[in-house]
């Protein structure tokens, strides 16, 4: 513990600056991979326990894609569509077959396919792990603001996460597909029985959280380097996220990842050896004290 | 072997019996069939997962060593043949894949290319067993420096965290007495490496410097994905420079991440483990001016020798050669000298050789390696430090270390332990 | 109490054939595989009492499997204790964890409670990472461990660590079947199918779920006494997330219905392991498209389907 730093950062204004800006960058790093679990979660009553590796596959996908068109855009859209396209498959072909089961068949569905997506990305792209490189756009200096330094590709990251963040949201709360979403979610017969297809609701639901794990690993590729079975420490936290903002709640994992983010940066000052305890301790108060989570609608 | 408690011979030791009758009675034939038994070799290690890079730079180094012994026809006749089984980074698996080897598939002789942990694990198989084994890739210090630990049939063939810390702090030194770099702080993953290397860096750099100060340490976890608060913990404490036992993937990382905040512009940057093909390879910006010191450089020794052996490994597995492969290349090298200078196979007889054997070897600091016979383990290998550059030979001003200095501090080291 | 007799002459006879056969035969792998299998097969029993028994799919398993054998590796370091009391204070110390732990989770339902379960397991396994001065972290409690003899047993000998260990299995398997078929297991079966219907007919259900918890938490935190005893070390992935999947895996292999569903599992499951070991390192794959065929294809374990067609409509 080192709480002379800790008291030496709150009373400075470069360090709260940095700090702040740092642990939003996390935060919403979080919250781009969680979004799409408490998504997923909220609607379909499903664990998506291989978000971790279509976050990975993400990755991958726009690695390739970067190398094959030098355009960095390209490559997140390229790996934010394929990932999507390959959630809608996985719903399609395996997951839809364990709806109806108890959580332990969906959990070794999942469970199956992070085995197989590790080994097959390590025998299509090798063992090595592979880093992208930061784009010439954001190989920029960093921005000096009142002291603290703000990079200018993580100013991107955090607009285009509040972006997602806000368009889920609108489409969630405002748009006739949100509100057959939000019908379903409480009660999927009277859904089917009003002559929608469901099938077709669950794997749009299902491919647009895919899409948003694979645009997350594509989003952070420029600065995370990309091996095979990278996905279980992402996934680990994304769960944190979404246990801690309550599950199904987007407005929840936002606000659970800004905390966690947070908790991280400022962590790091004061309890530099103990930031993953303060995380998984966090997420076991909230699950003790509320275990619905912060912002959830369902009850536990 | 000191296989006991089944209450009766094994059936290969009966089987050894009975063909030694064989060739005592006198029948060529038999005794030639015998003699023509490949001599098997088993190698557990990490073929999958996050360091699968690991075992796959191991196993094809090895099996180069293999491959130029068999073709040069073997010790008379008999061939070495190389069984590598994954052991997928566990430590038991680890252990339970080198008993099957011994037990299923009639391995003689141990090659171990684990991880630490995974090393420990086949050490006390090995112990039980009786196997002689080279551990390969386990650079943890105790394994074999620990009296506790140590055993009789198992040997290391690989660099030691110990004697890379003295290096590092002696050269580290240098320059902070000649730069006036006095601030100082770590970045190393939360682990038994990350710590171990971390600390004893920072003891033999004040050793060697007394003015310097460790004015913090940040500790991101192995494969952590985001190093955001470390990078800015780093800023907020302004140490003039910085010492970082990340490897692989997690440094790429740190340093993509680093460079973003313009961190490698404020401190010097002593990053051990940065001079590594993989690493130097996947770093697209590659600051200048990191100092690094030598995981496998192909032009450090600048040697022929060496410059040759890493071509012919990129020749044959169209990749640079890595850490790992050097050390499981002199494993295998010492095994097959052993096995050449005495004509066995038998464990204690190879053991009894290996001990304080010398060979000649590219990665030699002065064309020579030594398996030191007091505890096992290689010393005279080559290790240096220098300074990245962006492009290729991606380090220049590689300054050799100075093996009478690493001896005695280490048996100075080793007396404080009480372990000498 | 007579079925409970035919099961106890049932298991000494097992147990017997199985000292017998391995003595006779002598092989050292079979005797590996047979140690391997005891402890993964007790240790998938252990977590089937919750997840088959009681409708509780815990994701925190491997919480007592590593803590049982940190604990029994720690306490025979230290050079103090003998060999048995070293392996009741550690299961002592497991049950008093699984209390704690439980009480703490069974309030939670479905997913809630298995990732409450999954984030104390992380918490153990963070704690054994950062904890190096007592665990020695990442690399695991290094130097072996000490095997004083005790009552005239040397498990110094690898042989009579597999009579203990056989002894061990068998006897466990023995008391959990007991357990499961008495009154109190039959609640649990309760419990598990309608939960509101057990408490409305006066059972206390939280109670009986905490017990199961307790029991569970000390038959796994034995499976990994064993491991520790065989690999004379204790590792961190021993907590790892990754095996409490895997013991999932093994209950689904073999049968989450039937008692001895677990142990077939464990043993396809090392089974399947180690020959594609031998011939692959893309295990991972392999495994992933079996399991994939038997939950989706067969959609419940061999001995579940075994059983279905043998039973009398």
């Amino acid at each position: 513990m080192n709480l002379d730093a800790f008291a030496g950062c709150l009373s400075s204004a470069s360090c709260l600056i940095t700090q702040t800006s740092a642990g939003l960058i996390i935060g919403m790093l979080l919250f781009l991979v969680a979004c799409g679990v408490t998504l997923i979660f909220g609607v379909l009553g499903v664990i998506n326990f291989a978000h971790g590796a279509f976050y990975m596959l993400g990755a991958y996908l726009a690695l390739t894609a970067y190398q094959l068109t030098d355009s960095y855009l390209a490559a997140v859209l390229c790996a934010a569509a394929g990932v999507g396209l390959f959630g809608v498959a996985f719903d399609r072909l395996f997951m839809s077959r364990v709806y109806n089961s108890n959580v332990l068949m969906q959990l070794l569905v999942c469970y199956a396919f992070v085995l197989i997506l590790d080994d097959a990305v390590k025998m299509i792209w090798g063992a090595e792990f592979q880093s992208m490189g930061m784009p010439a756009a954001f190989a920029l200096r960093p921005l000096h603001v009142l002291g603290g330094l703000v990079p200018p590709f993580y100013v991107f990251l955090v607009a285009v996460t509040i972006a997602i963040a806000i368009a889920l949201g609108g489409l969630i709360e405002r748009t006739l597909f949100g509100k057959i979403v939000r019908a379903a979610a409480v009660n999927r017969q009277m859904v089917s029985a009003l002559g929608i297809n469901t099938s077709l609701l669950y794997a749009s639901v299902f491919g647009l959280g895919a899409l948003l794990a694979g645009a997350a690993g594509a989003l952070a590729a420029p600065v995370r380097s990309a091996t095979p079975g990278m996905g279980v420490s992402i996934l680990i936290e994304s769960f944190i996220v979404t246990v801690i903002g309550g599950m199904g709640s987007i407005a929840g994992a936002f606000t659970a990842a800004v905390l966690l983010g947070l908790v991280r940066s400022f962590g790091s000052i004061g309890f530099p050896l103990f930031t993953d305890g303060l995380m998984f301790g966090l997420m076991v108060i909230v699950l003790l004290i509320r275990p619905q989570g912060l912002f959830a609608r369902r009850s536990a | 072997m000191a296989h006991s408690g089944f209450g009766r011979p094994g059936r290969r030791s009966v089987l050894r019996a009975g063909l030694a009758t064989g060739a005592t009675l006198a029948l060529p034939f038999v005794a030639r069939g015998a003699s023509k038994q490949p001599i098997r070799i088993g190698q557990p290690s990490i073929l999958s997962g996050r360091i699968a890079q690991l075992g796959i730079s191991s196993r094809n180094a090895a099996q180069m060593v293999v491959d130029a012994f068999n073709a040069a026809g073997g010790l008379d006749g008999r061939t070495i043949e190389l069984i590598s089984r994954d052991s997928k980074g566990k430590p038991d698996e680890a252990a339970r894949v080198v008993r099957e080897l011994i037990n299923n598939d009639g391995c003689q002789i141990i090659l171990d290319s684990e991880a630490s942990s995974g090393a420990f694990a086949v050490q006390e198989v090995v112990r039980e067993t009786g196997t002689l084994c080279i551990h390969a890739d386990s650079e943890t210090t105790s394994l074999t420096a620990d009296p506790k630990i140590r055993a009789a049939n198992a040997f290391r063939c690989a660099r030691q965290v110990l004697h890379d810390s003295i290096v590092g702090g002696s050269y580290a030194a240098g320059i902070a007495k000649a730069q006036g770099l006095k601030r100082w702080m770590t970045c190393s993953p939360d682990y038994v490496y990350g710590r171990d290397s971390s600390s004893e860096f920072l003891d033999y750099l004040k050793l060697f410097e007394p003015s310097v100060e460790a004015v913090g340490a940040t500790w991101p976890k192995l494969f952590a994905p985001d190093y955001t608060e470390n990078v800015t913990r780093i800023l907020e404490t302004k140490p003039q420079a910085l010492y970082s036992a990340l490897y692989s993937g997690d440094l790429v990382s740190f340093i993509d991440q680093g460079n973003l905040y313009g961190l490698f512009d404020q401190v010097k940057f002593f990053a051990i483990n940065m001079a590594d093909y993989t690493t130097l390879h996947a770093v697209k910006k590659l600051p200048a001016g990191i100092y690094s010191c030598n995981r496998y450089l192909s032009t450090f020794p600048a040697t022929k020798a060496n410059a040759e052996w890493s071509a012919a490994y990129d020749k044959r597995y169209s990749v640079l050669p890595l850490n790992w492969a050097w050390q499981n290349a002199l494993a295998m090298q010492f095994l097959v000298e052993a096995i050449r200078k005495t004509g066995s196979d038998d464990g204690k007889v190879l053991a009894g050789a290996l001990r304080g054997m010398t060979v000649e070897s590219p990665f030699g600091a002065k064309g020579t390696v030594t398996m030191r016979a007091e505890d096992q383990t290689i010393v005279d290998y080559a290790i240096g430090w220098g300074v990245t550059i962006p492009q290729a030979p991606f380090v220049e001003g590689m300054e050799p270390a100075d093996w009478t200095v690493i001896t005695a501090r280490e048996t100075e080291w080793k007396k404080q332990k009480g372990w000498a | 109490m007579r079925a409970t007799s035919r099961e106890a002459l049932l298991a000494l006879l097992a147990c017997a054939v199985t000292l017998l056969l391995a003595a006779a035969l002598g092989s050292k792998p079979l005797i590996d595989t047979l140690m391997r299998l005891a402890i993964f097969g007790l240790y998938a029993v252990s977590l089937n009492i919750l997840v088959g028994y009681t409708g509780l799919v815990s994701f925190g398993h491997a919480m007592f499997f590593g803590f049982g054998a940190y604990a029994f590796g720690l306490l025979m370091q230290t050079g103090m204790t003998s060999l048995p009391a070293a392996a009741l204070a550690s299961l002592a110390l497991s049950a008093v964890l699984a209390l704690v732990v439980g009480a703490l989770c069974i309030r939670l339902a479905d997913i809630y409670f298995s990732f409450l379960t999954l984030a104390f397991q992380m918490l153990l396994h963070a704690v054994i990472l950062s904890w190096v001065g007592l665990t020695g972290g990442d690399q695991g409690l290094q130097g072996g461990i000490p095997r004083p003899r005790f009552l005239g047993i040397n498990l110094a000998d690898p042989w009579q660590v597999f009579v203990v260990t056989m002894v061990a299995f068998f006897a466990s398997l023995l008391a959990i079947r007991t357990i499961l078929q008495s009154p109190f297991g039959y609640a649990l079966r309760m419990v598990r199918d309608n939960a509101p219907r057990a408490a409305a007919l006066g059972l206390p259900v939280q109670r009986y779920k905490l017990a199961a918890f307790v029991i569970a938490g000390l038959f796994g935190a034995l499976a990994g006494i064993l491991m520790a005893l065989y690999v004379s070390g204790a590792y961190p992935n021993f907590a790892f997330w990754t095996l409490s999947g895997e013991g999932m895996f093994m209950i689904m292999l073999g049968g989450i219905g039937v008692f001895l569903g677990p142990v077939l599992g464990a043993a396809i499951f090392l089974l399947l392991n180690d020959t594609v070991t031998r011939f692959t390192e893309y295990n991972g794959m392999v495994m992933g498209v079996v399991l994939l065929v038997v939950v989706l294809g067969l959609r419940q374990g061999l001995l579940d389907v075994v059983m279905a067609r043998l039973r009398p409509r």
